[in-house]
């Protein structure tokens, strides 16, 4: 900072002044130097023009923010009771499968999971047979993993074994 | 008043200084009952999105677009912190106003976006940006010669520039300050930054707009 209207404001005390962070040394000398006083001004005019530029053109702009913003909350008061009617929903579902299941199985006897219908013998021997095939065609060379088993084999020895 | 008549009784002194607390009590009554007023005022207008988006929407979404440059983007980050507003209302402590406290939720949603990396991904893809012919058409013509209004359009534009050119530290910082009116002490809250770091990003980027503007600031 200088003394009044010697010379002006440093830069850094100008820009304190802008901040609103100025010396009393420096308010003093704004108080009796036209030309730093003229620049402060100046710069507010300039800012002032900018904000009111800015917010005049923001308020311009289409609203489309405010449907949004309602369909959100509505959203979320809207999911919170779809929840509700998700998880009664399930619920009931779930105690008239138990009912129902606890209904049907023998007294005494717990329900047993129903397996699958297993594969036929030949069904299993045809298929390795095809495995073995499409093994032999990609890689004829290398010996396949399911040889060492003898599958194929001895089911065929099987079969002839059955057939005599 | 018990206890005035209680001083009364005992001295003189006593009780000018029993009243003289009372009197301050008198008068910090109406303070803290306008503070109270203004408090439930700020409760009642969080409590209602309507009024919360039509009196913050607009300051709102002018801050996040000068500051990110990317009008689509703070259409997204202005919803977003209204939302935020609204459905944190009742973590509003009231000390601070409530401009303050919205824009402090709109630096935390801005700064979400720019570490999700969705910001530059929809930069590089729309680069949609800011018209400043567009905004600097916008200012008021009431009483101002065609002459001086020009003069302003291009003050305008060249201050937008400049801000264009700043980091978004400083251009963030500069826009708390002078746009949105907030001292340094509630600029170095909200950021979490030391008191002096916004005053040296504050120094930055008034020499750069001192530099482009020219002699006359």
């Amino acid at each position: 900072m200088t003394p009044a209207s010697s010379t002006h404001l440093s830069e850094e005390a100008f820009d304190d002044v802008l901040i609103g962070l100025g010396s009393p040394e420096s308010e003093t000398h704004l108080a009796v130097c036209q030309d730093c006083w003229r620049r402060v001004n100046a710069f507010r005019s300039d800012v002032a023009l900018f904000n009111s530029a800015s917010m005049a053109w923001t308020e311009s702009q289409p609203v489309l923010l405010k449907p949004s913003v309602r369909k959100t909350i509505h959203r979320t008061r809207l999911a919170f009771v779809s929840w509700a009617a998700t998880a009664a929903f399930l619920a009931v579902m779930a105690v008239s499968v138990w009912h129902h299941h606890g209904a049907a199985a023998p007294p005494g006897q717990a329900t047993a999971p129903v397996s699958q219908p297993s594969d036929t013998e030949a069904q299993i021997a045809q298929d390795n047979q095809l495995l073995q095939a499409v093994n032999a065609a990609i890689s004829p060379d290398e010996e396949s993993p399911i040889d060492e088993y003898k599958l194929v084999q001895a089911r065929h020895s099987h079969m002839k074994t059955d057939h005599k | 008043m018990g206890n005035l008549r209680q001083a009364l009784f005992l001295g003189h002194g006593m009780a000018t200084a029993t009243l003289g607390s009372l009197r301050i009590a008198c008068e910090r009554r109406p303070r803290i009952e306008s503070a109270m007023a203004e408090r439930a005022g700020v409760i009642s207008e969080l409590d209602d999105i309507n009024e919360l988006v039509r009196l913050h929407q607009a300051r709102i979404r002018r801050f996040v677009t000068c500051s990110t440059g990317d009008p689509d983007l703070a259409d997204t980050i202005t919803q977003d912190t209204l939302l935020r507003a609204f459905k944190g209302r009742e973590s509003f402590r009231g000390d601070c106003s409530l401009s303050t406290w919205l824009t402090g939720i709109a630096i935390n949603v801005t700064r979400d976006h720019l570490r999700s990396g969705r910001f530059k991904f929809w930069k590089q893809l729309k680069a949609t940006a800011v018209d400043v012919h567009e905004m600097a058409s916008f200012l008021p013509s009431e009483g101002v010669s065609a002459e001086r209004r020009v003069l302003a359009k291009e003050r305008v534009k060249e201050l937008y520039a400049v801000l264009e050119t700043l980091s978004y530290n400083q251009r963030t910082i500069f826009l708390m300050k002078f746009s949105e009116e907030m001292s340094v002490d509630e600029i170095s809250e909200i950021l979490g930054m030391g008191v002096n770091t916004v005053r040296t990003h504050l120094h930055r980027a008034l020499k750069a707009v001192r530099s482009k503007l020219g002699a006359t600031i």
